[in-house]
């Protein structure tokens, strides 16, 4: 069938209970394809599950035991899977309920056995073809909305810079404030999920950074650039540019129902509040501040200090860090000072270096137009943001300790998901896992233990009492902590969808 | 015996099976791995113990075998079983079980005097 060879090979899961059948499709399609196999519908979907970006098509057996194949492409409908890797069916069935079912739930052709090896590829061949081009276009339209996405960050900086340079501030003052905005931001999230901030709102934040003095331009020269003290009158109208940062902004005849001005406008007026309630111009306090402006403002706050100024030399550090910790610059949010002071003298540093080259979240920006692009490919926003969600209990559960078996249960697809390091201590080659199969392995009998503790949790407190178990792994006897917590549908009536645990060595800690 | 020869003697279509594979090398390892097959044993395993949906599962399975090798006579009587035990019922007679046997033992005797 004559590939092209520096064309990179496409891969093939082949989906069948059978072993003769799988060896049979492999052997006719190994020389122009990768195969992969999967014995049965759960392995299947372990399989996608672990390999979802390198399997270009799939081959599917209809009648299986457990799961069959109307199940696997029902699961690959749900994680929408089927929107981007086409199944072909190959079946002996010639019933046309089954052709018209597996046709419905989204398989792409259905080929009836005895096939003919022709056919085959030259099926599989079409297929990847169509797919193929498909996936080009998508690229080409990500990579256009990406630029476009670059070209306006670029004008809105340029802006911002304006601002500054009548101030008669560095070029690079836009790019400091926006960098510590971005590890403020970055290392708040980690802390708390409380503002519901996504990678999209940080992007705006970052983005919108660049505008928050442009209500300097009413200030009268003189002032802006007076060396000296200001006087309270002087101070008075300097105050003002805040508010009227947020006037302009207002006063835009289009744009307001966009995010990013919205933002611009929080930043622009707020940002010289202040966490206690004494700031300008509105004098709101605590969470009344916009999470936007508070940032900006601690950002702004941290850079003046640290940069050179037409009245003040530049301070170090530790010297800024004094200052702010010592409330002499204002009053801040304790968590985000909290922020930064993890962030330290070498990290901010270090990410102004970087920046500073022009690799200015570039990963954060291709993430945000990945979104975006799917989001209007395909109806799955609820299905991505559900995986956010499951993504985000998972960091927030598990820890970097490589040295506790961590897995994730599925119970929509019956599997369990070790973490490297588990799969490795229970002599799995792999770290996904079919339920049926690890279930007794991993946690012997206490299994049915874990399992009533979890459905007897509640998605307001996911978490179950600890328990304290002797188990045997590889002929070693020790005392484990299990941690678990259940999983939750964001629906308005959360399902259970699954758990994530930790099971602890904790023999040595023992007296 | 040929290859071709063998799959005259228990009535299975030769050239198909070839252009399904591509060669004489992959059949005969095929037809090698039939005989350790367990399907058609499962059949009568399962039928013993009243599991229907196993037994058509295996009856299935072999039928599928049949369909890949080109064993078309042994074809007709799985696919005639299979059939019989779809849905979960049980339709099976002594007739279609003495026609299954009969095909089989022609067709692993065939092979083994490959």
């Amino acid at each position: 069938m004559g590939t092209d060879k520096t064309k990179e090979r496409s891969t093939i899961l082949i989906v069948d209970d059978f072993e003769m059948n799988r060896e049979m499709l492999s052997e006719i399609l190994k020389d122009d394809y990768n195969t992969l196999e999967a014995a049965d519908g759960a392995e299947a979907v372990a399989v996608l599950k672990e390999h979802e970006h390198d399997i270009d098509l799939v081959l599917l057996d209809i009648v299986m035991p457990g799961m069959d194949g109307f199940e696997v492409l029902s699961i690959m409908n749900r994680y929408n899977w089927i929107e981007y890797i086409p199944v072909i069916m190959i079946s002996s069935e010639g019933d046309f309920s089954y052709i018209k079912k597996a046709y419905d739930l989204g398989a792409t052709d259905y080929i009836r056995r005895p096939y003919q090896s022709y056919t085959i590829h030259r099926r599989i061949g079409n297929t990847l073809m169509l797919y193929n081009k498909q996936k080009r276009l998508l690229k080409i339209v990500e990579e256009q909305v990406y630029a476009k996405e670059k070209d306006n960050r670029m004008m809105i900086n340029i802006l911002g810079h304006i601002v500054e340079f009548r101030n008669g501030e560095s070029g690079m003052r836009v790019h400091h404030i926006q960098t510590i905005t971005k590890l403020l931001l970055r290392s708040l999230v980690k802390k708390t999920d409380k503002y519901e901030l996504t990678d999209n709102d940080i992007l705006q934040i970052i983005t919108a950074s660049a505008l928050h003095d442009i209500g300097k331009i009413s200030i009268d020269d003189k002032i802006l650039n007076k060396p000296g003290k200001l006087t309270p009158e002087e101070f008075a109208i300097m105050k003002t540019h805040a508010a009227v940062g947020a006037e302009i902004l207002k006063g835009l005849p289009v744009y307001q129902d966009k995010g990013l001005v919205h933002v611009a406008y929080q930043i622009c007026r707020w940002h010289h509040e202040r966490y206690d309630g004494r700031g300008y111009p509105d004098g709101l306090k605590g969470e009344e501040i916009p999470i936007s402006a508070q940032v900006v403002s601690l950002a702004d706050v941290y850079d003046a200090l640290t940069s050179e100024r037409c009245y003040k030399k530049a301070f170090s550090h530790e010297k800024a860090m004094d200052m702010i910790l010592g409330g002499e610059c204002g009053a801040f949010n304790p968590l985000l000072l909290e922020c930064l002071k993890e962030l330290g003298s070498k990290g901010i540093a270090a990410a102004l270096d970087a920046d500073a080259r022009g690799d200015m979240d570039d990963q954060l920006l291709m993430r945000v137009t990945e979104e975006l692009i799917e989001n209007k490919i395909s109806d799955s926003s609820s299905h991505s943001s559900q995986l956010f969600e499951e993504e985000h209990s998972k960091r927030m559960f598990f820890t970097e300790d490589k040295r506790e078996i961590q897995f994730e249960y599925d119970s929509r697809v019956k599997t369990i998901v070790l973490s490297p390091y588990g799969a490795k201590f229970l002599g799995a080659e792999n770290s996904v896992v079919y339920a049926d199969q690890i279930k007794n392995e991993l946690l012997g009998e206490k299994c049915e233990a874990l399992k009533n503790a979890l459905h007897s949790t509640t998605p307001e407190k996911p978490e179950i009492e600890p328990m304290n178990e002797v188990l045997t792994y590889n002929g070693r006897t020790r005392s484990y902590v299990i941690k678990a917590m259940s999983l939750w549908s964001n629906e308005s009536e959360p399902k259970y969808i699954g758990a994530l645990g930790r099971i602890i060595d904790v023999t040595d800690g023992m007296k | 015996m040929t290859i071709e020869e063998c799959y005259t003697k228990f009535g299975g279509n030769y050239s198909g099976v070839l252009g399904r594979l591509g060669s004489e090398a992959l059949i005969k390892r095929f037809l090698g791995k039939f005989l350790n097959d367990e399907s058609y044993a499962n059949i009568f395993k399962n039928l013993e113990s009243g599991n229907n949906e196993e037994a058509f599962r295996a009856a299935h399975t072999l039928k599928g075998i049949c369909q890949n090798l080109g064993f078309d006579k042994l074809f007709v009587s799985a696919n005639t079983v299979t059939e019989a035990l779809r849905n979960g019922k049980n339709d099976v007679n002594d007739e279609m079980l003495a026609a299954l046997k009969a095909d089989y033992e022609l067709t692993t005797e065939a092979i083994k005097s490959l």
